[in-house]
């Protein structure tokens, strides 16, 4: 009756990064760390698990002599997302 | 922070959190609308003081040509800075905003240095709508009324002044700063500080 949420999205973590990601489109590590609030390692692992899914594109570059990841939302990411979003709406409004 | 049996109600709460945080940190406090405004108005009231005490050709140009570059540089270095500390993306919205203030700025100043001779009695009547317009795009892009609205009223004093004697332009400029920029300017930044509370 209801469909399975997209499991790739539906943990705290990375769906907190994909949801900054559609605010911003593009974003530097440290920003989503300090968006999300939580550790560098943490990230790291759920980054790596969007990327491998294709809803993220990773950049690593410098900066001012520092390593600069920066992280986008791929279209294939917007539109999990979107349809994530319509799934969670089926949920609490079923009648909908 | 990796809970994976989130309830589909949790989920909505995280992605609404999530980009009410977002948003927050892409939010302005005022500071600058309210530095151009007091810059504005500091420049044309000792204007009007000098024309008063008959120094307005001795001090004049020097006065305009220092405030208005300082408070370029002052805006720039201020900008660069909130942008490394909170390690801001930029949006299309602060693109959008970033492009205009600057395209804005560097007219207004190539106007009023340049090209004073050809517009004459209009160069105040145009420096204010010109301002005008990039407050009412920042009030309507920043969803904040009272920029909007001030805005408006900025464009209303720049038609108005069209109808002034060049004597009271200085004025309708004075007046267009506190009520286009200061005003708004310090009703953005009381706002943000109760939304951070």
């Amino acid at each position: 009756m209801f469909k399975e949420l997209d499991p790739i999205l539906h943990s705290q973590l990375r769906l907190s990064i994909v949801s900054t990601l559609m605010m911003v489109g593009e974003a530097n590590f440290n920003f989503i760390k300090d968006t999300t609030k939580a550790t560098s390692g943490n990230i790291s692992i759920q980054i790596k698990k969007l990327h491998e899914a294709g809803y993220i594109k990773v950049k690593k570059s410098f900066k001012n002599n520092y390593p600069n990841t920066t992280i986008s939302i791929t279209s294939k990411g917007r539109e999990a997302f979107e349809n994530y979003v319509n799934d969670l709406k089926k949920y609490i409004q079923p009648g909908k | 922070m990796n809970k994976t049996t989130l309830t589909p109600e949790e989920s909505l709460l995280l992605i609404t959190k999530t980009i009410e945080e977002t948003k927050k940190r892409f939010e302005e406090n005022g500071h600058i609308i309210i530095l151009w405004g007091v810059l504005m108005f500091t420049v044309f009231f000792s204007q009007y003081i000098f024309s008063l005490t008959g120094l307005y050709k001795k001090f004049d140009i020097i006065w305009t040509v220092i405030l208005f570059p300082l408070g370029m540089i002052y805006t720039f270095i201020y900008i660069r800075k909130t942008v490394n500390k909170k390690n801001l993306p930029r949006t299309l919205l602060s693109r959008v905003i970033e492009t205009m203030g600057w395209a804005m700025g560097l007219n207004l100043l190539i106007l009023g240095f340049l090209f004073r001779q050809q517009l004459g009695d209009a160069m105040a009547p145009v420096f204010i709508i010109l301002l005008a317009l990039s407050m009412i795009v920042t009030g309507a892009s920043i969803k904040f009324k009272p920029l909007f609205i001030g805005g408006l009223l900025l464009n209303l004093i720049g038609f108005c002044t069209f109808y002034l004697d060049r004597d009271y332009h200085g004025f309708s400029l004075m007046l267009g700063a506190v009520v286009g920029l200061i005003i708004p300017g310090i009703l953005l930044n009381k706002a943000r500080r109760k939304e951070n509370v």
